[in-house]
């Protein structure tokens, strides 16, 4: 037992208390997405901290072995918004994290993650950002952000909110982002400062009042990051897009049956749950909700650098998603995030005919099959 | 490398079986990979144009084009793939293919790399400019 002993690790020190505070109820078992999946209950938030009572208790320590089970966690935060105790599991869980790369224990991954953002500009390493036909760093009263995904992997995706902007005769301007690298503070190491500098930069020149991203990570970390609190000072307003949509009507509806997936870093993390469904109300009347929705919103399995480190489970994490799409009928699952979409898209099977879409991508479409554009 | 094989320079393998072409990575694309985990398999009757981009292929962070190999039509695509991707992986040239084309004009297949000779080359000149990287 440690008894009286200085605490060896950061995640003891903050979190003390936190850790303690677990009943071991149970709850989280239910909603955790990694469970769902591998029925393995050292992977809930319940058995993660039992293991870290052991290293706080001194019976076990940090090491390699405990790399399955701390970094196989997508950060959704279900099991906290599930938590009867009140445990902030997944700042515990990044905390631990950095306590595991401290001592040179780490998901080869995640390390990789890092090395690539020491030297890159993106979490890809593809550094050939597309300029998707329009201008960059010009000066414009909107900003508009794309984020690693969108950029590199759902391109088509950042295409229609881009279309979707220039229907709504949006002035904005693109610029030579690089990664935001908020994700390396989820995977055990800390935001990049040089990445960080060059987007406030960039951002700033642009004489911006409002940046617009279509990132639900990248909202996320402007907003909560001290390495972005410059683009606040400076007055500049950050709106995930489905902020920024609610406002417009579009003038198109659709017959189709659609729901709704919560992004976790839009939904748990940003307490934005309203705003997508506004937009879809009005383009959607046949919307019928999954059976977890908002706050209870099942993960898709790709947050918390899971779908880089075990990309097979996070592909398992959104088949089960797409059971419950498939529960409803949806023929439509739209949803706010590249990487939800990204990911959803890499589980459908065949078999299955829903459309995964963002909702930008969705309402483009029915605007090009009315002819509207 | 089987040398019986045709091969398109992004590291798809082609076999001629008469009236359809089988199509799958090969051992230097897999191994490149690593461990698989997303195939795109798009719809039979897709039209094919020799080397446009008409699928994905995944795993972890990195992604990979699949380039047509010849024009012509999508007849089938290997269905186990879908939840076994690790197929490519254990055997490519085997229970691993990819996909099944039906080829507008076989003669196209000459423009490919073909024999022992260009497929030593090939493959020394990608071992070299991978090691570069």
């Amino acid at each position: 037992m440690r008894g009286d002993m200085e605490a060896k690790y950061d995640f003891d020190r903050k979190f003390r208390r936190q850790v303690l505070q677990c009943s071991r109820c149970g709850f989280c078992q239910s909603v955790c997405p990694v469970f769902g999946f591998s029925l393995r209950p050292a992977y809930n938030a319940r058995g993660k901290m039992l293991l870290l009572k052991e290293v706080m208790d001194g019976t076990i320590d940090l090491n390699d072995e405990l790399i399955e089970t701390l970094f196989q966690c997508t950060t959704c935060g279900a099991c906290e918004e599930n938590c009867p105790s009140g445990v902030n599991v997944p700042d515990i869980i990044k905390q631990a994290r950095k306590d595991m790369v401290n001592i040179g224990s780490c998901h080869p991954a995640f390390k990789g993650m890092h090395e690539v953002l020491e030297n890159h500009s993106d979490i890809y390493a593809e550094d050939d950002l597309p300029d998707f036909g329009r201008e960059r760093n010009r000066k414009a009263p909107y900003v508009f952000f794309i984020g690693c995904v969108g950029a590199y992997r759902e391109e088509e995706a950042t295409e229609s909110i881009l279309d979707l902007l220039d229907y709504l005769k949006v002035d904005y301007t693109l610029i030579d982002e690089v990664c935001c690298s908020g994700v390396l503070g989820d995977v055990g190491y800390s935001i990049n400062d040089r990445l960080a500098e060059k987007n406030v930069e960039r951002i700033l020149a642009t004489g911006a009042h409002t940046l617009i991203t279509g990132c639900p990570y990248c909202a996320r970390t402007f907003h909560g990051k001290p390495e972005y609190q410059k683009l606040k000072d400076s007055g500049v307003k950050i709106l995930h897009v489905s902020q920024f949509l609610k406002d417009f009507d579009f003038g198109v509806t659709t017959s189709r049956k659609v729901t709704y997936h919560d992004p976790c870093d839009l939904g748990r993390h940003c307490g934005i749950y309203e705003e997508p469904r506004e937009t879809i109300a009005k383009i959607a009347p046949d919307f019928v909700e999954m059976r977890h929705n908002r706050e209870k919103a099942l993960c898709c399995g790709a947050g918390g650098g899971v779908r880089g480190a075990y990309a097979a489970n996070s592909i398992a994490m959104a088949r089960r998603r797409l059971q419950e799409a498939e529960e409803i009928g949806a023929e439509v699952l739209l949803t706010e995030c590249n990487s939800c979409v990204h990911n959803l898209a890499n589980a459908k099977l065949r078999k299955q005919k829903v459309k995964i879409l963002t909702t930008a991508q969705f309402i483009q479409e029915l605007l090009e099959e009315e002819d509207k554009i | 490398m089987p040398e019986d094989l045709y091969y398109e320079e992004n590291h798809l393998w082609v076999r001629d079986e008469g009236d359809l072409l089988l199509v799958g990575m090969d051992d230097f694309g897999q191994k490149m990979a690593g461990d698989i985990v997303y195939v795109q398999l798009p719809d039979e009757g897709k039209k094919l144009k020799m080397g446009k981009k008409f699928a994905k292929v995944e795993s972890g962070k990195w992604l990979g084009k699949v380039f047509a190999p010849v024009n012509g039509e999508l007849v089938e695509v290997n269905e186990e793939l879908e939840t076994n991707p690790g197929l490519i992986n254990e055997d490519c040239y085997g229970e691993g293919w990819m996909y099944k084309v039906k080829a507008d004009d076989k003669a196209e297949l000459e423009q490919l790399i073909k024999g022992p000779e260009a497929i030593e080359k090939w493959v020394l000149a990608e071992i070299e400019k991978y090691a570069q990287e």
